[in-house]
């Protein structure tokens, strides 16, 4: 363990983070306005459209949290720096909250959408599943007591949590496809208007720098408990 | 490799699990079926093809601590990585051991199963082939999470979060009568990943 180098990485993290929190606060108060007040309700939906603008972004940086769990993982394996390892550990947990968070926001905007408050469509399911790839994530590096242990154990856990992703997702997307097909990953014609296109990409940025905020007070938190576990085991 | 499954086997089938014990347990979790459902011969038809992967999958994972944890506890995994050298072998005898007396058992009795089910003959050698290849793949992904949870404290509860997820692919394609050659692919897969993964995994807990 360099200590060191966590020392100036903490110092970092430290003074980076009132602007984090600050710049996040703004980047709500925006979206918020935005998409709450300026955006035109949808024709159909009407105003329980809105509920999109947490839904969404938090749906994408579910994923792209485990692409970071898994990144950190391999990058781990390689350099065997422990940096790496806490940075999986802070993920996660973020992770995990923001796949709660698209699971119940979903729902919510289910209930008046499709009349229920849950539907066995393919994008559900595999999120729900998502959601207890992080949990036995986590709970695996909470039960292992060895934590050097853990982190290895845990780290080979996400890379195949991550291969098993694309094999989930094919067999979920093959058991059932109901749900409406994706509007923002079609680059070419998007078929969500400009209007709350502005609106989504403000609450999106928004959604990420609080992300960021979180998982460096997070990063903190870890690298300290591993001062301390250290400390501990050196007397 | 030989002695070693031999070795194996023996303590299996002698412990606590002989080939009667894991019989009886498929047929009384398919009895549950009629119970809870009806005696409706075409709905029992249906839910027993549902039905018989929870049965493979329970008694897949309730006995998932049975792989390594038993030698890992009283020392006998030292000994044995000792005297072979190559994990992959142990590893291989362990898959067979498992797929022997937790798994073979449902394939002798599925006959009789299926015929008190009202299953017709060519469902029921697709229901079978399903079976067989998902049972592989799913012996995999047990020993490789097995290997991963060694030193966590014993709660088949987190080995169920960590191992049903992974199954869940099988599950779904293993209730498509038409999808063997998918299962015997995923099985393929498995196989690659789960041998490196429990190589890995016994290397960390041995050393």
């Amino acid at each position: 363990m360099n200590l060191r180098l966590t020392n100036k990485q903490i110092n970092i993290i430290e003074k980076a983070n009132p602007f984090l929190i600050v710049s996040t606060i703004v980047a709500f108060t925006f979206g918020l306005y935005f998409s709450l007040l300026q955006s035109p309700p949808d024709y159909i939906q009407g105003d329980s459209m809105r509920i999109m603008y947490i839904h969404v972004p938090s749906a994408w940086f579910a994923l792209m949290a485990y692409t970071i769990l898994a990144g950190s993982s391999v990058l781990w394996f390689i350099t065997r720096n422990p940096i790496f390892s806490i940075i999986a550990r802070s993920i996660a947990q973020i992770g995990m909250i923001f796949t709660l968070i698209s699971l119940v926001t979903g729902s919510i905007w289910g209930k008046p959408t499709w009349g229920v408050w849950w539907v066995w469509d393919a994008r559900l399911t595999s999120m729900l599943l998502l959601f207890f790839l992080y949990l036995a994530y986590i709970f695996l590096w909470k039960s292992i007591t060895n934590k050097d242990l853990a982190s290895k154990i845990s780290a080979a856990l996400a890379i195949v949590g991550f291969v098993n992703i694309p094999i989930i997702k094919f067999s979920v997307d093959w058991w059932n496809t109901l749900h409406q097909p994706a509007t923002i990953s079609k680059l070419s014609s998007p078929s969500i208007d400009i209007s709350m296109m502005i609106p989504l990409f403000i609450m999106t940025l928004a959604t990420f720098l609080f992300l960021v905020t979180v998982f460096f007070i997070r990063l903190r938190i870890e690298i300290l408990d591993n001062k301390i576990l250290r400390i501990r085991e050196v007397k | 490799m030989l002695a070693l499954l031999k070795r194996d086997l023996y303590l299996a089938l002698y412990s606590s699990s002989s080939f009667f014990y894991t019989s009886s347990f498929f047929v009384l979790v398919l009895i549950i079926l009629p119970f809870l459902f009806g005696t409706n011969n075409v709905q029992l038809q249906v839910l027993f093809k549902g039905i018989i992967w929870i049965g493979l999958s329970l008694s897949i994972l309730l006995t998932m601590e049975r792989i390594f944890n038993a030698d890992y506890e009283d020392g006998n995994l030292d000994i044995i990585i000792q005297r072979y050298p190559s994990l992959e072998t142990i590893i291989i005898s362990k898959y067979i051991t498992h797929w022997l007396v937790y798994c073979l058992p449902l394939f002798i009795i599925l006959p009789i199963l299926s015929f008190l089910f009202y299953v017709s003959l060519d469902n029921f050698f697709l229901i079978f082939l399903n079976l067989f290849f998902g049972s592989l793949g799913m012996v995999f992904i047990v020993t490789f999470v097995s290997a991963l949870t060694l030193g966590a404290k014993r709660t088949i509860f987190l080995k169920a979060i960590i191992v049903i997820p992974l199954f869940v692919p099988f599950l779904i394609f293993g209730t498509n009568l038409e999808s063997w050659p998918i299962l015997l692919a995923l099985s393929m897969m498995s196989f690659v990943l789960s041998i490196y993964v429990s190589a890995y995994g016994l290397r960390l807990y041995v050393e």
